[in-house]
């Protein structure tokens, strides 16, 4: 039976969704946002507009493999030695895609129509030519350097004729290659897919837990490993259960922000703290940061109380009174 | 606080609980005489009793009725006022005992004494209660 679950790929035991279609399922269809990481290579400092991987935090995760909606996939472990055939018709379908790239800025470059060029560039005769001048030119190389063995340089049956699958929807770094010949200075992007399905020697099926104790057993995941992990995860899956949708609640001074609806449409009107037992000490003084910064803000600041034994959460709100 | 006119209403409990007495005495007195050193009898909380919780709370709690010059939404209803101290320790097990003593109200207002004789006073509300707008 085909896996229907979303993976979630983990590293270093932090939870990672690459596939932005699993993004808008969660979101939509089970109100989990988690948090977009992913940043340009040359811009790391960039962080307005961030884009996948969505990181999820420890206890959305747990929650989406209790509730059979994804499971965990160990992925650092799930890339076997593809083989020299997987290997190949993925290099010629890099090779394709470089070519394809500097066909269509050779176009641009030259001010034409960029349909009529990149059809010409792309003729048989063109590309012939294109690998004949790229032989020449690294043979050039070798001898001028006498340096190691250079892969391009491999004779390879040259095939154009590759699937439509050589072109991925992914993140797409941008690498200007300056040529060691002034022939061809032209750069192309070199794609690095988001999703690892695109690459035939991907095997996550040996490597998927469908299941928290057996992810735990296996050392690829720990969480949650004690009583603050517990209650975490117990208040957040029982808010969730509710139909809220939660958010980090640094910002203001919480465990959780917790919106009616999506947090693009929305205000939260919760801020919530997780208390890990009915016992745990509470100062007075926490009653009066949280209260007054939950008023200031228009929220109402929650303490979720998490019991252990019974399994169960329990709900007080705090508010400034107002007079005093 | 033996001399205090307030004494005689107090001395009760003072007496039962008296590791509680002071905050006891100092939310008494604020409500009772409130900030205003007029002390116009209409800025007062109303009907101000005295209530001891019993086991397992061992302290005595407040209630009573806002000024009636405050413009709030009901403001007739009967409020329950729990006095503690900053220096004490609670727990949400402390928070759900006072709330069963209380025969379960909505909401108590937790009066928080400090060294100083101020007091702060926050709301507690049993389960998820969206905040006023």
């Amino acid at each position: 039976m085909t896996q229907t679950r979303i993976p979630i790929h983990i590293a270093n035991k932090r939870a990672f969704v690459w596939d932005v279609e699993d993004l808008v399922k969660l979101r939509s269809q089970h109100h989990i946002c988690g948090i977009l990481v992913g940043t340009l290579p040359h811009l790391s400092q960039q962080n307005v507009f961030l884009g996948v991987p969505l990181v999820l935090m420890p206890e959305e995760a747990v929650l989406l493999v209790e509730k059979e909606i994804a499971v965990l996939v160990d992925d650092p472990n799930a890339y076997p030695e593809p083989t020299p055939t997987q290997l190949e018709k993925w290099m010629s379908e890099q090779e394709y895609i470089v070519q394809r790239h500097q066909a269509l800025f050779e176009g641009n470059l030259k001010g034409n129509k960029e349909t009529k060029a990149s059809e010409r560039a792309m003729s048989e005769e063109a590309v012939r030519k294109r690998k004949e001048r790229e032989l020449r030119r690294q043979q050039k190389a070798l001898e001028r350097q006498n340096s190691p063995l250079d892969l391009n340089s491999d004779e390879r049956p040259s095939s154009t004729t590759v699937s439509a699958s050589a072109a991925p929807a992914g993140a797409v770094a941008s690498l200007p290659v300056s040529a060691e010949n002034e022939e061809n200075n032209s750069s192309f992007n070199v794609i690095v897919p988001a999703i690892s399905s695109s690459m035939e020697w991907y095997s996550p099926k040996g490597r998927t837990f469908t299941s928290i104790e057996s992810a735990k057993e296996a050392g690829v995941w720990d969480y949650p490993s004690d009583l603050h992990d517990r209650a975490r995860c117990g208040v957040f899956r029982d808010l969730w259960e509710q139909g809220y949708f939660m958010g980090g609640g640094i910002r203001f001074g919480s465990d959780y922000l917790i919106y009616p609806g999506d947090p693009l449409r929305y205000h939260s009107h919760f801020a919530a703290t997780v208390i890990d037992s009915p016992i745990s000490e509470i100062r007075p003084m926490e009653i009066v940061a949280h209260g007054r910064l939950g008023t200031a803000t228009k929220k109402t600041h929650l303490l979720c109380g998490w019991d252990d034994e019974k399994k169960q959460v329990s709900y007080f709100s705090i508010e400034w009174a107002g007079f005093g | 606080m033996e001399t205090h006119p307030s004494y005689p209403q107090l001395s009760l409990l003072v007496s039962k609980y008296p590791s509680t007495a002071g905050s006891l005495f100092q939310t008494y007195n604020d409500l009772l005489l409130g900030k205003f050193y007029n002390a116009v009898k209409s800025q007062q909380w109303r009907d101000l009793q005295i209530v001891d919780l019993g086991e397992p709370c061992n302290r005595a709690s407040l209630q009573g009725r806002r000024p009636a010059h405050i413009a709030v939404e009901d403001v007739d209803a009967l409020l329950h006022v729990v006095p503690c101290f900053m220096s004490e320790t609670i727990s949400l097990s402390w928070i759900s005992d006072v709330f069963k003593a209380l025969s379960n109200p909505e909401s108590i207002y937790l009066a928080i004494a400090t060294e100083d004789s101020s007091i702060v006073y926050y709301k507690l509300s049993s389960g998820i209660v969206k905040p006023v707008v």
